[in-house]
């Protein structure tokens, strides 16, 4: 019955409406599909990459779950993750409620705000390195105008470099911002006017009607910002590696590690960590935020 | 009705207004930092790290791009990035257009797949993904870093190609039926050159997807004659950490390109950032 609906013309034009779909189905195919199937599959054999895989099991989830590395990346990313939907989130959207005031200058503050996002990671994280320089680096060259015989060596020391780290992304939430923008915008005047006349603070204001109207874009914002979290590289690579110790270490630094060492197997069971993290904090969040009823 | 400012109020707006500067300078200071230490000696950062150069030359720019090959390194960076985000365009457009366009089986399915591809953290795929460019011989070419950033924007293209698809009327395209121009001909002559506006932003968003991108480029090629300049930086790193004369010309090398071309095309890089949520 569903194929009926089709008109005559229309049929006409599958052939060539999938010829359109085919060279994006095949990226897919390549890029998405078969990684996260070979991810899935291999995550539970010995693979070193040139013989073919030995199913060994669960052997290699065990085997994460026992190393020191793995654990405290586990405890980084939940760190780093609260701090995300917290510090990070909030920032950017505490900016565009302020922005949505459209005090002076809010064209400026949106425009510059989004430059640290249309440069290469790698590049700010090298920037952030030399902000943080102990020598002649911008923070502490400011304290010590304040307290003259400051040192702290902030990537290389203890537990400095997870703030560090920290740093290098926790303000820096444009996206977040014009997420939550976009879904202010769209409130309908009538609807803020009449809370007004019907005597609404802004307090009020924000608590009951905005933030419950930017539900959406928050929601959103909180996915995004963990899913960074799970594949931030560059901030740390660039950086620490990881150091010092295991302190700043994370599961992407883990996974290419195990590459280089021909470890596929545990790369991929690794990944797949990654993975299950990013869909379990995509459901639970979509619940919270009730983001799939209409606003 | 003009509110009476009370003091909670200006209390707010003092709040609010050094929040704003905060954010501005956070933005921008870092970057004007690097540009100001590039001019000035190895002495004159390490001991007076606020001032400005005493002096504008540009020995540190030539030396970066002649001497450590920046300019080679620029040249993979433009060209790869250019390729792939063209190709790209190329294919997601023809996507877009019949989700936009048409009814057809298995719409709704594939539209989703191509757009969950957004949720999956980028890195989970990265040995297949390695494999692959090793099985295929490309590893070490920049064929191999443009067909891996292929797939890059697949997800944010999407969202943007198919609403300015969508805005075309479909008039347009029954017009085109009842004169005869086939569906190739109604795609090229007729759609394609209206969706002007959605094409530069999917394509400056991919360009500086692609521009940026350090992970794979890092993973995939190994010699100087394949390097882009995000990676060309953490080698110069590694090597000439304490020439910070030409760390910080070499990081404003790289930086700079990406600037320019949003300076150029604010409008659409944040409205598509803004209903997407994503870059590149």
């Amino acid at each position: 019955m569903k194929i009926n609906k089709y008109t005559h013309i229309e049929r006409s034009r599958f052939i060539k409406i999938y010829l359109f779909l085919l060279p994006t189905i095949a990226l897919f195919a390549m890029f998405y599909l078969m990684p996260i199937i070979t991810v899935l599959f291999t995550s539970f054999t010995k693979w070193d990459g040139f013989s073919s895989p030995q199913f060994n099991g669960i052997k290699n989830y065990l085997r994460l779950f026992r190393q020191g590395s793995f654990l405290i990346s586990l405890r980084n990313l939940l760190n780093w993750s609260l701090i995300a939907m917290v510090g990070h989130v909030g920032f950017g959207v505490m900016i565009a409620f302020f922005l949505f005031q459209k005090p002076i200058g809010w064209k400026v503050v949106r425009s510059t705000f989004m430059i640290p996002n249309v440069i290469s990671a790698a590049a700010w994280a090298m920037i952030y390195k030399f902000i943080f320089n102990n020598e002649f680096g911008v923070l502490n060259s400011l304290i010590r105008e304040i307290i003259p015989n400051f040192s702290v060596n902030w990537f290389y020391q203890s537990p400095a470099a997870f703030w560090a780290i920290t740093f290098t992304w926790l303000f820096y939430a444009v996206i977040v911002t014009m997420l939550v923008l976009g879904d202010l915008m769209a409130i309908p005047k009538e609807t803020l006017e009449a809370a007004k006349i019907d005597g609404a603070s802004g307090m009020q204001l924000t608590r009951y009607i905005k933030l419950p109207l930017c539900r959406n874009s928050i929601g959103t914002s909180v996915i995004l910002s963990v899913t960074s979290r799970i594949a931030m590289y560059e901030n740390i690579a660039l950086t620490t590696r990881g150091g010092p110790g295991d302190d700043t270490m994370g599961l992407s630094l883990i996974l290419v590690n195990n590459i280089t060492d021909y470890n596929y197997g545990m790369a991929n069971a690794t990944a797949m960590v990654m993975f299950i993290i990013g869909i379990l904090t995509l459901l639970v969040i979509n619940r919270l935020f009730r983001m799939n009823e209409p606003v | 009705m003009k509110q009476k400012s009370s003091f909670p109020t200006v209390l707010f707006k003092v709040f609010m207004y050094l929040t704003l500067i905060f954010t501005v300078i956070i933005s921008v200071y870092p970057i004007l930092w690097v540009i100001q230490s590039s001019f000035k000696s190895n002495a004159a950062i390490l001991s007076s790290p606020f001032s400005l150069p005493d002096t504008y030359n540009f020995d540190a720019y030539t030396s970066v791009l002649n001497q450590y090959s920046f300019g080679t390194y620029g040249l993979n960076s433009l060209v790869i990035s250019t390729v792939s985000t063209a190709v790209s365009l190329f294919i997601f457009s023809m996507s877009a257009y019949v989700f936009a366009k048409f009814r057809f089986p298995l719409k709704n399915f594939i539209y989703v797949l191509f757009t969950i591809t957004l949720l999956v953290p980028g890195h989970t795929k990265t040995q297949p993904i390695f494999s692959l460019i090793m099985n295929l011989n490309l590893y070490d070419t920049k064929t191999g870093l443009m067909l891996v950033y292929l797939s890059g924007g697949i997800a944010m293209s999407l969202f943007v190609l198919r609403s300015t698809f969508m805005s075309i009327p479909m008039e347009l395209n029954e017009a085109a039926d009842i004169d005869g121009a086939g569906f190739m001909r109604t795609f090229f002559q007729i759609n394609m050159p209206l969706a002007k506006n959605g094409l530069t932003t999917a394509g400056i968003l991919m360009f500086l997807g692609n521009w940026n991108e350090y992970y794979f480029a890092a993973l995939l090629t190994s010699s100087p004659q394949n390097r882009t300049l995000p990676v060309a930086l953490g080698f110069f790193n590694q090597a000439f950490s304490y020439d910070y004369t030409r760390m910080f010309a070499a990081l404003t090398l790289v930086v700079m390109p990406g600037i320019i071309v949003y300076m150029f095309a604010q409008s659409q890089v944040q409205a598509s950032i803004a209903s997407s949520g994503i870059k590149g």
